[in-house]
């Protein structure tokens, strides 16, 4: 039986398709306490998913959840005695944040664009391997807070250009 | 050729974060002084430290508390992407670096503000680097805080209360009954987590945690994380109790457990099943409703389904023999599974029922 504990997850990461790592976090001190001995789990946990969509896998003494999109991979670990599916809600969560984030376009190079927003992500849906919020509408809610009324200053030689163009094409419509 | 070129330049400026240069990065903190503060610019370089440190590098003390100290100019700045990065960088460097309370002040008082998309983060931020002799100074608002009426603000106020309760576990004592007033929110992580900081106040306690599990049981909770964990509660003290009084089964709390078991949520329903079959002393009339669902899990489309009836059974396969027996026909279609966990599990399930007539097959 199962110590009854709000601490659930050991950890959540985000690989690109060569298994290396974007972002990972491991939640117990006891479990991979070095970025040694972690590296290697996820060398290890991504020789053995890549090539597979079959969404969970035990792997040295941890339950893995998976799901991968384009050129990435996302996986949430807890230990082989938990509820997989509590791990799985928290998978998905995890993935459809991101996706919602990223509106839609999961890929690396968007997530690196939008890294700042994937962090804070992160951090809303697991503390210290406590699961934070598992509905991903109300995780985007309280992250995704970038402002798209760029000032003037901040608008690029092309962004301006194009919104110019916008205008004027507009102004001819009319 | 130039067509080449571009597709190279392309995916060389992909990203700022390839090739980043720890002494170089930590350099760049030095744009945290400007004013006014550039949001865009220095959540940039926040993002780049954090990320380098994700990455596994390593910051000595020194380095970190500079970072540190350079991080709280960025409070002037009321940008909230750039300050909600400043929290996750409190948070990642509070352990390196020194005399972190400097920012105690500023954390309290946004944690205390009216923008709620401060005030959750901050608390979390704040009980990071609060020790034991900070926390009275704090605890009222911690109080308030655990019953604000914004489920993000209670949430972690809760799940820090847990994290202090480690090192104040007297002084987060006294908190119960604010938690008691959270885990009647309609919210269902603010259930779930003041169910889990409760539990951690009362586990001591036997009475404590019978009479909470009693009450709980018979007013239905909304949150299926929280009905979880319930379940694991019941099921420690059921262990517990003085078997000698009867038949386990009969006590109130097997009757929630089994009712679990037609809950509208899969994790409830598996959770409830589990807990069954991993039970002593159950009997007949409780155990075959648990198999079954183990046994319908077994040929669901979904992995996780699989996997997670495969693993239970393969768990009782000692104790439950002849129940699993019966799921044998489910276990064998399992053999030749796509994924490798499942079939494994099964195979050995298999082995354990000493069924060798399916194997043969």
């Amino acid at each position: 039986i199962m110590e009854p504990t709000l601490l659930l997850i050991k950890g959540m990461c985000i690989m690109d398709n060569d298994g290396n790592r974007i972002l990972a976090k491991y939640y117990d001190k006891n479990i991979l306490p070095t970025v040694k001995e972690q590296k290697t789990f996820e060398k290890n946990l991504f020789n053995k998913t890549h090539r597979s969509d079959n969404e969970i896998i035990m792997l040295d003494g941890l339950t893995c959840v998976y799901k991968s999109n384009v050129d990435l991979f996302f996986y949430v670990l807890g230990s082989t005695m938990e509820n997989e599916l509590i791990l799985l809600s928290v998978l998905n969560c995890l993935y459809d944040s991101i996706s919602l984030i990223l509106k839609k376009n999961v890929e690396k190079k968007a997530v690196l664009d939008n890294l700042e927003i994937v962090m804070l992500a992160f951090d809303e849906i697991c503390d210290g391997g406590i699961i934070l919020d598992a509905d991903p509408s109300s995780v985007v809610k309280r992250v995704d807070l970038r402002n798209d009324d760029l000032p003037l200053g901040d608008q690029t030689v092309a962004q301006v250009l194009q919104s110019a163009r916008e205008q004027f094409k507009w102004s001819i419509l009319k | 050729s130039f067509r080449r070129d571009k597709d190279d330049e392309d995916e060389g400026t992909n990203t700022v974060y390839q090739n980043l240069e720890k002494t170089a990065v930590l350099q760049e903190t030095r744009t945290f002084n400007e004013t006014p503060v550039n949001p865009r610019k220095c959540t940039q370089i926040l993002t780049k430290i954090l990320y380098l440190i994700n990455q596994g590098e390593q910051l000595v003390p020194r380095e970190a508390t500079e970072c540190f100290f350079a991080m709280t100019k960025l409070f002037q700045s009321k940008d909230v992407v750039l300050r909600r990065m400043v929290y996750l960088g409190i948070k990642e460097l509070s352990s390196i670096a020194e005399d972190v309370i400097i920012v105690t002040s500023s954390l309290t008082k946004d944690m205390t503000g009216k923008e709620d998309l401060y005030r959750a983060a901050a608390i979390r931020a704040l009980c990071s680097i609060t020790d034991h002799t900070m926390l009275q100074a704090v605890e009222r608002y911690m109080k308030q805080c655990i019953v604000d009426k914004n489920p993000a603000v209670s949430c972690a106020a809760l799940v820090s209360s847990l994290r202090l309760a480690n090192t104040a576990g007297d002084v987060v004592k006294r908190w119960a009954n604010e938690a008691q007033e959270a885990l009647t929110s309609e919210n269902i992580m603010v259930q779930y987590h003041a169910l889990g900081l409760l539990y951690h106040i009362r586990k001591t306690d036997r009475l404590a945690v019978s009479k909470l599990v009693n009450r709980l049981t018979r007013q239905a909770l909304k949150s299926p994380y929280a009905v979880c964990m319930l379940i694991r509660i019941a099921c420690k003290v059921v262990e517990e109790e003085d078997h000698s009084k009867g038949e386990v089964s009969d006590s109130p709390m097997c009757a929630f457990i089994e009712a679990c078991l037609r809950h509208k949520s899969e994790m409830v329903i598996y959770e409830a099943a589990h807990a069954i079959v991993n039970m002593k002393n159950m009997n007949g009339r409780i155990l075959a409703p648990a198999f079954s669902i183990l046994q319908l899990f077994c040929s669901a489309p979904k992995h996780t389904l699989r996997f997670a009836a495969v693993r239970t059974l393969n768990k009782v396969a000692m104790t439950h023999p002849a129940a699993v027996t019966t799921c044998n026909l489910d276990l064998e279609g399992l053999i030749t599974d796509s994924n490798r966990s499942i079939a494994t599990l099964a195979i050995t399930t298999l082995l354990k029922t000493g069924a060798e007539s399916s194997v043969e097959r």
